[in-house]
């Protein structure tokens, strides 16, 4: 049944039937509540057996659909990177639809959540495991209209208005990709990666080459809300529901982040020395802008979504660097901030169904907390993680990066990185303080019930566990930034 | 012909781009659906032209036309298809909310 080379697209057929089965029992919403946590296990399962799978080969596992050969058929490549990072994704959204079961969102109830939530799974993972730049297009667009739809049914009156500005600069976004799609396809005859990689490689200076390149990096900076192209970000975070808003503020931006891994290391290796640059750039102007931005905002899901906008700057400062330090550094800070970022939203969404109107607007839920103990450590523990203090999972991440740019000499990235770490700290212990801190002001009250607080908890477990034991991510991570110096690994493993 | 079909396809893009940065929401959904004809017709340049015979049709006459970028077009039109209705409910939503179709009037998400 399960054959061992089929792996590498289990976990996404496995969320895919799923959505289409909870979207087939749309009339019970309970049959659909166990179909997606159990196609979310199985999903997790199968990840975790093949980042297994991909140790123990030591090389990429490919997977030809239909048993078409490549480049005529569709080809799912696993790379060390691509499985960590699937790893991750499962990780959360599985958490996402445990932390939605418990919740009291309306819109959790409506028959199309659950299909959503599992499309928007099923986007997500094809997109790290595409092994051809179309089929990354096709499974981001997946992606694209499952987020959308989520954000527009949200509890929040702003969802629609979100919404349409995400789905607005998001299809300026996939026509951009189509366009370096066609540039690519017209200079090199290929469309998978390895494919590009290779006839790239034999010819750097081919026509149309930098036209693909600009292109494909705009479409990912969309995507990844890297800083001038992240004014949709804020607002989308913000009104999505909230098990949503947690996946989409974690893992659904890391996919850009890995599209521009792709490039740098992959695609595009001779032009990288000029890519890296721009990417370091744009890293360190998106950590200031969201950290400055975090500061000012009034609604505490906004800042967290700020605070996302800083943290895939520090990514992207990892990835703009390029050595094998500076990617692993980026591997695993992309891990740890996705698992604190999805614990924080989701702290924050259970602070606004506590609080007597839903909504997580400061001036709404300033002393909510009070009789929340438990939910309060949870926060102050992803609040260290966020700011990169031991012994979370953040400080891990921080503590690499760090390092990578003393080896890479980069002293104002340091700077920048220090300067982040302090108005992260800022910005979440300021919150912690008005909702756990203060006394309540006079109309408002704690509701006596509301999300549950699993998800986050388990989360938050997550962030302290690999924050002592680290050494097993950090293992896997370095090992897969020496994986992707060495694009030939990734091309042989393909061609054959 | 190719000149003319990239000139047409440049103007296309140019209307595309200009309807997008409008003002009026209708008229930006409807330079998005331009921008994505106008990519679509860009796919269809990179197959047809270093070529003697059409990509499926007859007996080959010399070289046969590329095919693949025909499908990548395929899956591109079934996308942007569901891609446009998606963005006119949306817009369709916002217009009904706001009762303007001003892209300046949806300012309900501030700090």
């Amino acid at each position: 049944m399960i054959v061992y080379r089929h792996l590498p697209i289990l976990p996404i057929v496995l969320p895919f039937l799923g959505a289409v089965t909870a979207l087939v029992l749309k009339q019970r919403p309970r049959a659909q509540v166990v179909i997606a946590l159990a196609a979310m296990s199985a999903a997790l399962a199968a990840s975790l057996a093949l980042l297994v799978a991909v140790r123990a080969a030591q090389a990429p596992l490919v997977f030809q659909v239909g048993g078409w050969s490549a480049p005529f058929g569709i080809t799912m490549v696993a790379d060390l990177t691509s499985a960590l990072f699937v790893v991750m994704s499962q990780v959360v959204l599985l958490l996402g639809v445990v932390y939605a079961v418990g919740s009291r969102e309306r819109c959790v109830g409506y028959s199309t959540f659950y299909p959503l939530f599992l499309f928007l799974a099923t986007g997500l993972t094809g997109g790290f495991l595409a092994g051809d730049i179309f089929n990354l297009f096709v499974f981001l667009e997946l992606l694209a209209i499952s987020s959308t739809v989520l954000t527009a049914i949200s509890d929040d009156r702003y969802g629609v208005e979100a919404a349409y500005k995400y789905f607005f600069m998001s299809q300026v976004a996939a026509v951009l990709l189509l366009l370096a799609i066609g540039a690519l396809y017209v200079s090199c005859g290929t469309l998978t990666m390895a494919g590009l990689a290779t006839t790239i490689a034999a010819n750097p200076d081919r026509a149309l080459l930098p036209v693909a390149a600009a292109l494909l990096t705009a479409a990912f900076m969309i995507k990844s809300a890297v800083f001038p192209f992240h004014f949709w970000q804020p607002d989308f975070h913000t009104a999505a529901p909230t098990p949503v808003s947690a996946m989409l503020s974690s893992v659904v931006v890391k996919l850009g982040v890995y599209g521009f891994m792709r490039l740098n290391t992959l695609l595009f290796v001779d032009h990288a020395h000029l890519l890296g640059p721009l990417l370091t750039g744009l890293g360190i102007a998106g950590i200031l802008y969201g950290g400055l931005g975090a500061i000012g905002t009034h609604n505490l899901k906004r800042m967290l979504a700020y605070s996302t906008l800083a943290q895939v700057g520090f990514v992207l400062v990892g990835v703009g660097w390029g050595t094998p330090m500076a990617l692993a550094a980026a591997i695993v800070f992309a891990f740890n901030h996705s698992l604190a970022k999805a614990a924080m939203l989701m702290l924050s969404g259970f602070v606004a169904s506590r609080a007597s109107v839903k909504s997580a607007a400061f001036e709404v839920v300033t002393g909510v907390g009070r009789p929340l103990p438990f939910a309060g450590a949870l926060f102050f523990i992803g609040a260290l993680a966020l700011a990169g203090i031991p012994p979370t999972n953040g400080f891990i991440g921080k503590l690499l990066l760090f390092r990578s740019a003393l080896e890479a000499r980069q002293v104002w990235a340091l700077l920048a990185i220090g300067a982040a770490a302090v108005l992260s700290l800022i910005y979440t212990m300021r919150a912690f303080m008005r909702i756990w801190w203060q006394p309540a002001a006079d109309g408002i009250t704690t509701k006596p019930y509301g999300d549950r607080l699993y998800a986050p908890a388990l989360l938050v477990a997550l962030v302290v566990v690999l924050g002592i034991a680290s050494e097993p991510l950090v293992a896997v991570a370095w090992e897969a930034a020496q994986w992707m110096a060495v694009p030939e690994l990734y091309i042989g493993a393909v061609g054959k | 012909m190719e000149v003319l079909t990239a000139i047409a396809i440049g103007l296309t893009f140019a209307a595309g781009v200009f309807q997008i940065l409008r003002r009026n929401m209708v008229r930006a959904v409807i330079g998005l659906m331009m921008l994505t004809n106008a990519v679509t017709l860009f796919l269809l340049s990179t197959g047809a032209y270093d070529c003697d015979t059409a990509a499926y049709i007859g007996p080959v006459v010399g070289v046969r036309c590329d095919a693949l970028p025909q499908a990548l077009i395929l899956t591109a039109i079934v996308i942007s298809l569901g891609m446009a209705a998606v963005a006119l409910a949306l817009l369709y939503l916002n217009a009904k909310r706001y009762r303007v179709c001003d892209s300046d009037e949806l300012t309900g998400l501030k700090r």
